[in-house]
């Protein structure tokens, strides 16, 4: 049993900036704009001590449901119990980047629209959906002379 | 090994050496400033919060109205003190009237962009005195065009020309929040502001007194503050040769892939 549960207790890895990432933050921290609904990860950033996470929330992704001058409110789900909890952190911006997870999903929206109004122009049937991989179709194998059959060794005791 | 053998900058030294960003390297942005100045309210989303940046160089001022934005910096307008001789102003091209004349052509020149230009005269003749640009009354009409002064890494001293370019702005017509603290005139003891002294270096008297032989300037200089009203849009001077051809007789090109492939080797070689 640890002695000590301050609020940043064991947080001395968790909140070190990076290697050669000491130092002033850097400008696209304040430049890029949050909006209401937007899913971010969360990411205490040791450089800006206010408006940070509790270590708890260090890694967990949220949705923003709240915008103030220089933070934003994130809904994060936790698991207390039996069952999770909706968690309303609030934080600066410092500890926020939006999460590429949903960029994903926004890339394939816009590319099955586009691919779908150019199918309907041609009057083409086009599938949209995601594939899992296949597995390999039937194809020849070449080799240079013939295969060696690997078989295994005879057990041999030495005694 | 003696202390004057070891490098300084050894192998452990220059591995583990965090630099600063290019422009805190070059000196050229403070970056405690710019995040105050440039950072925009969450709350207001994309909203551009603008800068009117000022720098001086040994020949020029340059005046740019800017906001930030994660490509980069966009510039609204800018106006140089290059530009000054085409409305009057010939020599003294980095002093305060001239930061204050170069202030006060961007400012114009950014109010023509925004169509403002008849709604906001700003002070059209300068008389010294303190004034913040106010909105107009009506509720509908468009309220000033606000900036923010951005001093760059000048010392923000009493009397400096950075104010010069700020009034001139201010005057112009933009709203920039300010005080009279630092204008040329103002008295520490009393904590006023002398607008005379303020309005004699406005139209350059503080030159003219020293040089006797500028003292009919003084009416010049208010017709040459006329002119930039006049006509606050930019013109490209004629050139007599062309400058890019020119330019290019003299261009020293990169190193070609194979040309850079033959210093390699050298350059593998690890230092001691």
């Amino acid at each position: 049993m640890p002695h000590s549960f301050g609020y940043r207790a064991r947080t001395r890895d968790m909140f070190k900036r990076g290697f050669k990432e000491k130092g002033p933050i850097k400008m696209s921290t304040y430049l890029t704009p949050y909006k209401v609904g937007d899913i971010v990860d969360i990411k205490a950033n040791a450089a800006e001590q206010k408006g940070m996470p509790h270590k708890y929330y260090h890694g967990k992704t949220g949705i923003v449901y709240n915008i103030t001058p220089r933070g934003v409110g994130v809904i994060c789900n936790k698991v207390v119990g039996n069952r999770y909890l909706e968690k309303r952190v609030n934080l600066r911006i410092e500890h926020v980047k939006h999460s590429k997870c949903r960029q994903e999903f926004l890339d394939r929206v816009k590319r099955n629209a586009a691919l779908k109004a150019e199918a309907k122009e041609k009057g083409e049937r086009i599938v949209l959906k995601r594939e899992p991989a296949q597995p390999r179709q039937a194809h020849h194998v070449t080799a240079e002379g013939l295969p060696q059959t690997i078989v295994p060794v005879a057990y041999e005791t030495t005694i | 090994k003696t202390p004057l053998d070891t490098p300084i900058e050894s192998r452990a030294y220059s591995s583990r050496y965090q630099v600063k960003c290019r422009h805190r390297r070059e000196s050229e942005t403070d970056y405690h400033a710019r995040k105050r100045l440039v950072s925009q309210a969450k709350n207001k989303y994309n909203a551009p919060k603008y800068r009117l940046a000022v720098r001086f160089t040994n020949k020029n001022i340059i005046v740019q109205i800017a906001y930030a934005r994660l490509q980069g910096d966009f510039i609204l307008c800018a106006a140089q003190s290059r530009e000054l001789p085409k409305y009057g102003i010939e020599h003294g091209l980095t002093n305060w009237t001239a930061a204050y004349a170069t202030g006060l052509l961007c400012a114009r020149r950014a109010l023509t962009k925004l169509g403002l230009v008849d709604k906001y005269e700003g002070t059209v003749e300068p008389d010294g005195e303190m004034t913040l640009v106010e909105a107009l009354d009506d509720e509908d009409a468009p309220r000033p065009f606000k900036c923010y002064l951005d001093a760059g890494l000048k010392r923000t001293s009493t009397g400096s020309r950075i104010f010069g370019a700020m009034k001139g702005a201010s005057d112009g017509g933009l709203f920039i929040p300010h005080s009279e603290k630092r204008f040329p005139g103002f008295d520490v003891e009393s904590k006023t502001l002398d607008a005379e002294v303020l309005k004699k270096y406005i139209f350059g008297g503080h030159v003219a007194e020293d040089m006797k032989s500028l003292q009919e300037e003084d009416d010049e200089r208010f017709k040459k503050q006329a002119a930039i009203r006049g006509n606050p849009t930019f013109e490209p001077s004629e050139k007599e040769k062309d400058c890019r051809e020119e330019s290019l007789k003299y261009k020293t090109h990169g190193l070609t892939c194979e040309q850079r492939a033959v210093r390699v080797p050298g350059r593998l070689e690890i230092p001691p």
